[in-house]
């Protein structure tokens, strides 16, 4: 019993182990990161700059000889940090499909009532869906 | 020019003690979720109505300030709503850096299933210092810009937001007319 429950966890980790490491954030832990490592060069190098369209992660792209090395580290990462939150969340109707068809059928797509009635439904959509729809933040 | 500069990081230094009143008491995304969500019907108030309504306001009660309240605002005072502090440079409609973190709470919470499918008023409002109208432009220019940050940098689908700036024709605080608290962005849901 206890070798077949050394197997299961190890059988879990194997699967659960890419999943750790994506990870996600929400946008205002992502965005606040960009505030907090690239304030100051923002408010210095990119004065007509708004956070719509681009235009801060632009102008900091191009004054990047200029600012702080934490500012060029940390761009990319917030960057990167938004797209995966963003394809977290794109990526639960797939991976959640099974759990939606069995426990919220009839539903309107769209509306944000299946994820809804997923996220009720928590025991038992299983690991997967589960998982999807912590990394996309809808919890 | 250095007169201009000078006055520039004065307000800088506002906006980031601001932000540190705001940091005191962080803004959440389940507040502002539970504070919008709620099924309602449909509101038959459009934003260009809204807007309109804002220039009208000035024609039909002349002088400094404004002196009545605006009909079809108070309609929409009735809705599920919420105001947060957004700032600003000052004169301008760039967003803060400081206040970047209240944007993406604010895309945090309208990503969540909670509040899908709803349409929402971003409306900026000013304090009652300076001309009416210009405040009408700046703060609708400002209620633009929370906008596009909202749908392009965490991508909220477009048609789920409306920007619309009502200057200080829809003061908070009435009796005080120039006081902070008039500054400030709603946040109205608006229906499905």
């Amino acid at each position: 019993m206890i070798r077949f429950m050394c197997l299961l966890t190890a059988v879990a980790w194997l699967g659960l182990v890419p999943a750790a490491h994506a990870q996600t954030v929400g946008f205002a832990d992502a965005i606040k990161i960009l505030s907090q490592s690239c304030g100051k060069d923002i408010d210095k190098y990119c004065k007509k700059a708004n956070l719509g369209n681009n235009e801060i992660g632009q102008c900091l792209e191009q004054n990047s000889s200029k600012v702080s090395a934490q500012c060029n580290a940390d761009r990319a990462r917030v960057a990167t940090l938004i797209e995966a939150r963003l394809a977290a969340q794109a990526a639960v109707p797939k991976i959640c499909e099974r759990a939606s068809q069995q426990y919220c059928q009839g539903m309107e797509p769209g509306s944000g009532h299946i994820l809804k009635c997923l996220l009720k439904a928590e025991r038992v959509v299983g690991n997967k869906c589960n998982e999807a729809i912590n990394l996309a933040g809808y919890r | 020019m250095k007169f201009t500069s000078l006055f520039v990081g004065a307000v800088a230094v506002a906006a980031v003690s601001a932000t540190g009143a705001l940091a005191q008491t962080k803004l959440s995304r389940n507040e502002i979720i539970n504070s919008l969500q709620g099924a309602q019907a449909k509101v038959e108030v459009s934003a260009d109505e809204l807007r309109k309504a804002a220039f009208d306001n000035i024609k039909k009660y002349p002088g400094d300030n404004a002196a009545e309240v605006l009909p079809l605002a108070l309609k929409l005072n009735q809705l599920r709503q919420f105001n947060v502090e957004i700032t600003f440079d000052f004169d301008s409609d760039r967003i803060r850096p400081e206040s970047y973190e209240t944007v993406g709470v604010i895309a945090d919470a309208l990503h969540t299933p909670y509040l899908w499918g709803a349409k929402f008023f971003v409306v900026g409002h000013t304090d009652a210092k300076g001309d009416r109208e210009y405040n009408i432009k700046l703060s609708q220019r400002r209620a633009d810009a929370i906008r596009e940050a909202l749908i392009t940098t965490f991508r909220v689908p477009a048609d789920r937001l409306e920007a619309v700036g009502l200057g200080e024709e829809q003061l908070r605080d009435p009796e005080n007319p120039d006081a902070e608290v008039n500054r400030r962005v709603q946040l109205i849901n608006v229906g499905y």
